[in-house]
Parts: structure tokens; C-alpha cells; sequence
């Protein structure tokens, strides 16, 4: 059936069997190579140790340099007041993007 | 009489000579030292008088008029106090020394204690008739003594524990008021309260067999055992504190099974269809429940079992009520801080903000005019990961119409939300289906997993297990699974050939095209896979895995409030904010740890101090 046409096969009225209404479920995460921030080696998908201290989960956000690797945004801010370079791989960090 | 004839001569000279006794005075003295300074008369008297009092105490009656004559005489003479009371006291000790070993092993404990109570009135009855008042102490406390505090221990043990157990409320308030008299005797009392809550409360939490009804047995036990407390020990606060503890560690005598019982005992009650609670009540049986909680060491293994219940709850849409789930979490929050609710809050706001997500995707759909996207009523739950249980990616084969549109929620979610991946979990998705049968117009209400198999059959009428399996991609147990409760169940709408309960590779299924119900809606239930020893034991592993995160989070939260810290002071804040069992050994770790990430230092000249770092 995968490769069924028409997208309103489920509509042909003589059949036995039609999709009115769906509840599906998702989960998100962010979209990460490693699921820990190699500077605080908490969990991307938890806030910081300092964000949950501050009760600032929602906002702990994660951060992507252009090497591709990812840190807590505000673990990075602090690593590059000290050392501007990818804690992982020692290029300079550049943000290719964070997460919202 | 003589009195009388002199009282002119005592009242107006003698009166004046207060060197010279009254008459009065003079012929008591007189009395005294030639009558009762004769011991063998004197003898005589104290044994008439206190053979009367023996009669008395008996049962039979006496004169005591004449008893309290000649106790006044005696009083009169000065001999009462020096020389009959003594001996009074001695006799009643006697007595009641006999009478006490004799009669507790003679009697039950409840009689005994009435006993005690009806003795201690009658001596009091009559040595306030007879007596100089002043004896009224010594003697209650003589009587005491020889009643209750010679017996304390052997009572207690012979009759609390029977008296608790059948709840006899006017015999134990009869015993705490006869134990409050003597000295110790509340604290043996409360001892053994303590030691027989704990006998009964740890038995009930140790015994595997009937784990079914643990909950229900210690908040019954609770219930009857604080109405002891109330009413016949005064609400006693030494009595209120052994309950408590006796129950702590009773229940902590078995690791983290109570817990999971506790979360699963509220998720009965908070499922919907559990009519028999009004939302008074509700809110009553969650205070009731959160009273066991607050014993409950490992508060964590709680917090698991109870979110992998909320999770069904929310995603099935099956709560009795969303106020008594925002009360329950509050009152968790209240008891264990925001820090412990976090995750769960985060599943409630996950549901909401799903639903508000999902009113601008149908806003976007309407104004997109793509037109293709099938009429289907789609809804999505997009789920943090983290906050949930952890639910494992399951691929299946959707049709293709269903591709599109999970590919076109998706691609609206991500230009929303930029860095997030996005995996749909069919494994928790359910579906209505509109069928027609030749018996008539069926709505069904199915698992993803069910609706999958049975669009299959707008094809064909029959597949053969395999054929099923390689069309759809369920995994291998959820598809026997899910074909049992299509075939086996209440509600058949495949006929499986061989017939019999168990699914095997070379099966097949055939349409019910003959399908009756008298519904027109109809839920195929699920076959409940019977939550597996294995994955309880993966959910408590997972909250000890856990621990160690919760307790580096919680030393930054102390440090950061406080910036400089003993390591004692420390250790303090901690046991106090964590919400499960925590040896020192690790909490030194995690220091360590920390300090090697640079969240906090030690001080230069004190180790034993430590610094947070911004
Ligand atoms: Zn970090
Ligand atoms: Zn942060
Ligand atoms: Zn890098």
C-alpha cells in the first residue's frame, strides 16, 4: 500500500475502513551529534546546572558552532570570555545557529 | 461533758494563761498517756480499725460513721499522723501488693485496668468519708504503685497490641489516663504504641502476597491509629511522633516498592471512569496518600512511577480530572520544592502548549492551499524529551497519505523551531476509524498500532501474519500484540485461523465481515502487556542513575545562594533539600567533580570551606 497514489486513497467511499480523526505523539529533542555539553557534562536536553539554579530551564538553549559541535549556549558564553575556541576541537568558535 | 462544765473556766482564765494548756488539751493528754500509750490498748484500737477498713475494701459495709469517730479521736489525740498512717499505708501497700499480682494474672488486661480505676475511687471515696484529707495523697499514690506502676511493663505487653488491634477506644482511653498518674508511665506506653505500630505497619509493607493492597492496608492502619491518638491519648504529641516514626520506618524497611505502589494507588484514583469519588473526596484520599509520601525516603522512585502514570493519563486523554491533577502536583510541589515537580509541570505545559501549536497549524494548512493534505482531524502531543518517560522510537509503515501528513506537521514544527529534531512515537499514537460492515456503520476507537492493520484490509479480506508484519513494520511483540485484541478480544473484527489465544508466524487473519455490535462506538481495548518486573527495575534504575545529576544540581543551587560555604554546612543543605537517601561518600564525588568543572573552588587556607564560582 506504500505506494498507493492518490493522497485521498482513504476517501474511496466503498471501502471498508477510513482515518477520521489521528492522535499521534512526537518527541523533540535538540538535533545534536553528542547528547552532553562537554563543558558543564550535563544534558543538552536539561538546562545547565546554573539555568536550573536560577529556575531558567525554558531558557537554556543550545548553541551550534560551525565545527558542528554544541554546547549549552550559556556554558559557551562563559567558555569564551576565557578561550574563544570549540572546547572539542579547538577551532575558532564561530555560532552557526542556537535553538529556540 | 466535763468539757462542757468547764468550757466557762477554759474560755475566760485559761485563756489568758497561755502558759497553762486548755483544759480541753489537758485531759487529751491526759487520755493519751494513760490509755493508748498502753501499747497492747493501742494495739488493739489500730487493729480494730484497720481490720474495718479490710472489711470495707471487701465489700461489706461497715459503720463508717464510727470509723471516721475514731479516726478523729486518734486525730485529736496526735497519734493520727504519727503513729496510725503509717501503719494504714504499710497495710494498703500489703494488700494491694497481693491483690495486684493476683488479679493481673487472673484477669484480662481491660478488666485489671477497670479494676485498678474502681479501687482507686473507692479508696478515695473513703478517705475523703473518714479520713484526715491529708492522707488522700499518700494513699492514691500507694495504691497507684502497687496497681499500675509494679505492673506497667507486664500489662503492656500482655494487652496493648489486643487493645489496639480491636480497637477498644474507652479501654485505651482508660489506660492512658491511669498511666498518666504514675511516673514513666506514658513513656512505656508510648514505647510499646511505637513498637506494635511498627510490628503491625511492617508487616503489611513486607509482605509480598498482598503488595495489591498495601496502600489501602496503611492508610486504613493510619486512619485508625491517629483516631487512637485523638481520642484516647489526647493527641499527646510524644504519641503523634512514635505513630509517625513507626511508620517511617516501617515502610522504609522494603526498598522502593512502596513508592511505586503509592504512585500506582494514585493513578487508579485519578483515572477517569473511577466515578465512586466525588472531587471532594479526591482531594481527601490525594491528602491521605501524600501523608504516606512524606515517609517515603526514596521520594524519587515515587516521582518516576508517578510520571510514567501521568504520561498514559495525559496522552490518552484519560484523567478524571485536570483539577485534581494540577492539586496533586501542588501538593507534591509543596512538599518537596519546584525542583522535584519540574519535569512534571514541563509534561503539563508540553500538552498545552501542543494544543495552542496545533490551532496555528490548522490556521497554516487553511491558508496554505496546498489542497492535497488528506481530511484527516490530525492532532499531534509534541513531547520534551526529558521531561517524559522515555519512550523508544518504533518505525512503522505509515500509508502514504499518513506520510504526507506527518512530513507536512513536521515541516510547519521545524520553521517554527529551529535546532529541534522531531520523531513521531507511533507505539502511543490512537486513531478513530469510520467502518462500514454490512451489520450497520461502526465508529471504532483504536491504537495507531490497531488502525495500521486494519487499513490494511480495505485491500484484501485475509493476510497472513507474516504478510501483515512486512506490510505495517510493527515490531514483532506489539504486532501479536495488537493482533490478539483484534481477533481475541471482546469486539472481533479479524478472525484468526487456527483459532486460540496465541499469535503464531503462520496465522491468518480474515475480516469479520459479519461484525455486530450494539454500539456504534466501540473501543478495542488494548491487551495491557502486564508491567514486567524487567522494566520497574529499569525505571528505578534509571532514578539512581538519576541521583547523582539531582545532586550536583542541587549543591550549585546551595553554592550559588550562598557563595561560601563550610563543607559541613554544606552536607546540611543538602540532606535537607534532597529528596531521597544520600550517603556522604558521594556527595564528595560530586564536589569533586564540580570543583574540576569549575563551579566552585576550595578555599586557599581552609579545605574544609568551599567557594562558588560565577
Ligand atoms: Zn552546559
Ligand atoms: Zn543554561
Ligand atoms: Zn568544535
Amino acid at each position: 500500500m506504500a505506494d498507493d497514489a492518490s493522497d485521498n486513497a482513504h476517501e474511496k467511499p466503498t471501502q471498508l475502513f477510513t482515518l477520521k480523526k489521528w492522535n499521534a505523539v512526537a518527541v523533540w529533542n535538540w538535533d545534536v551529534e553528542c547528547d552532553t555539553c562537554a563543558i558543564c557534562r550535563v544534558q543538552v536536553m536539561d538546562a545547565c546546572l546554573r539555568c536550573q539554579a536560577d529556575n531558567k530551564q525554558d531558557e537554556c538553549v543550545v548553541v551550534w558552532g560551525e565545527c558542528n559541535h554544541s554546547f549549552h549556549n550559556c556554558c559557551m558564553a562563559l567558555w569564551v570570555e576565557q578561550n574563544n575556541r570549540c572546547p572539542l576541537c579547538q577551532k575558532a568558535w564561530v555560532i552557526q545557529g542556537t535553538g529556540k | 461533758m466535763i468539757r462542757c462544765i468547764f468550757l466557762v473556766l477554759d474560755r475566760t482564765y485559761v485563756l489568758q494563761n497561755s502558759m497553762l494548756p486548755s483544759l480541753w488539751d489537758l485531759g487529751l493528754d491526759l487520755f493519751r498517756e494513760n490509755v493508748l500509750s498502753r501499747e497492747h490498748v493501742r494495739e488493739r484500737c489500730f487493729f480494730g480499725l484497720l481490720n474495718l477498713i479490710k472489711r470495707e475494701r471487701s465489700g461489706d459495709t461497715i459503720d463508717r460513721c464510727l470509723l471516721r469517730n475514731l479516726l478523729s479521736m486518734l486525730n485529736d489525740l496526735h497519734i493520727y499522723h504519727t503513729m496510725f498512717e503509717k501503719r494504714f499505708l504499710h497495710e494498703t501497700e500489703e494488700s494491694y501488693s497481693i491483690e495486684g499480682s493476683a488479679k493481673r494474672s487472673s484477669m484480662e488486661v481491660h478488666e485489671y485496668l477497670i479494676h485498678t480505676e474502681r479501687r482507686i475511687s473507692e479508696e478515695r471515696d473513703l478517705c475523703l468519708a473518714c479520713m484526715d484529707h491529708s492522707t488522700l495523697k499518700p494513699l492514691t499514690l500507694c495504691v497507684e504503685e502497687q496497681l499500675i506502676s509494679k505492673h506497667t511493663e507486664a500489662l503492656l505487653s500482655k494487652g496493648l497490641s489486643h487493645l489496639i488491634v480491636e480497637n477498644r477506644i474507652d479501654d485505651l482511653m482508660r489506660l492512658y489516663k491511669l498511666f498518666s498518674a504514675v511516673k514513666d508511665g506514658i513513656q512505656s506506653l508510648c514505647t510499646h504504641f511505637n513498637k506494635h505500630v511498627k510490628n503491625v505497619a511492617s508487616l503489611i509493607v513486607l509482605d509480598v502476597s498482598n503488595d495489591h493492597t498495601m496502600v489501602q492496608d496503611l492508610l486504613d492502619l493510619k486512619e485508625k491509629l491517629s483516631n487512637i491518638v485523638t481520642k484516647c491519648f489526647s493527641k499527646d504529641l510524644k504519641f503523634v511522633e512514635a505513630l509517625r516514626e513507626a511508620f517511617e520506618s516501617s515502610i522504609n524497611k522494603r526498598q522502593n516498592k512502596p513508592a511505586e505502589l503509592i504512585a500506582k494507588y494514585v493513578d487508579q484514583r485519578m483515572k477517569s471512569g473511577n466515578k465512586e469519588a466525588t472531587e471532594v473526596e479526591l482531594d481527601r484520599t490525594l491528602d491521605q496518600i501524600m501523608m504516606l509520601f512524606r515517609f517515603i525516603h526514596g521520594k524519587d522512585v515515587f516521582e518516576a512511577f508517578y510520571k510514567k502514570d501521568l504520561a498514559k493519563r495525559l496522552l490518552v486523554g484519560k484523567s478524571a480530572s485536570v483539577d485534581a491533577e494540577k492539586s496533586m502536583l501542588s501538593k507534591l510541589k509543596q512538599e518537596c520544592g519546584g525542583m522535584f515537580t519540574g519535569k512534571l509541570e514541563g509534561m503539563f505545559n508540553d500538552i498545552s502548549h501542543s494544543k495552542e501549536l496545533m490551532a496555528q497549524y490548522r490556521q497554516h494548512v487553511t491558508t496554505k492551499k496546498e489542497g492535497k493534505v488528506p481530511n484527516i482531524d490530525m492532532s499531534v502531543n509534541i513531547l520534551t524529551m526529558g521531561y517524559w518517560p522515555t519512550y523508544p522510537p518504533m518505525e512503522v509503515q505509515l500509508p502514504s497519505y499518513l506520510v504526507k501528513l506527518q512530513d507536512s506537521f513536521k515541516d510547519f514544527y521545524l520553521s517554527k523551531h529551529s535546532g529541534r529534531k522531531l520523531s513521531f512515537r507511533a507505539s502511543l499514537g490512537h486513531c478513530v476509524l469510520k467502518s462500514k460492515f454490512k451489520n450497520g456503520n461502526k465508529e471504532l476507537q483504536v491504537s495507531q498500532f490497531q488502525a495500521l492493520v486494519l487499513l490494511l484490509y480495505n485491500e484484501a479480506t485475509c493476510f497472513s501474519f507474516l504478510q501483515i508484519k512486512s506490510d505495517t513494520q510493527i515490531e514483532d511483540s506489539e504486532l501479536r500484540r495488537t493482533l490478539q485484541s483484534l481477533a481475541c478480544g471482546k469486539a472481533r473484527i479479524l478472525t484468526k485461523s487456527p483459532k486460540g489465544k496465541d499469535v503464531n508466524d503462520g496465522d491468518n487473519f480474515n475480516l469479520n465481515t459479519e461484525f455486530k455490535h450494539k454500539l456504534i462506538r466501540i473501543k478495542i481495548n488494548q491487551i495491557q502487556l502486564k508491567e514486567s518486573v524487567e522494566e520497574n527495575t529499569d525505571t528505578t534504575e534509571r532514578v539512581f542513575q538519576d541521583r547523582q545529576y539531582q545532586i550536583d544540581a542541587a549543591i550549585v543551587r546551595t553554592m550559588k545562594t550562598r557563595k561560601t560555604l563550610s563543607h559541613q554546612l554544606l552536607l546540611t543543605e543538602l540532606y535537607d533539600q534532597l529528596k531521597f537517601p544520600l550517603k556522604a561518600t558521594d556527595i564528595k564525588k560530586r564536589i569533586e567533580s564540580l570543583i574540576e568543572r569549575d563551579y566552585m573552588e576550595r578555599d586557599k587556607d581552609n579545605t574544609t570551606q568551599y567557594h562558588y564560582m560565577a
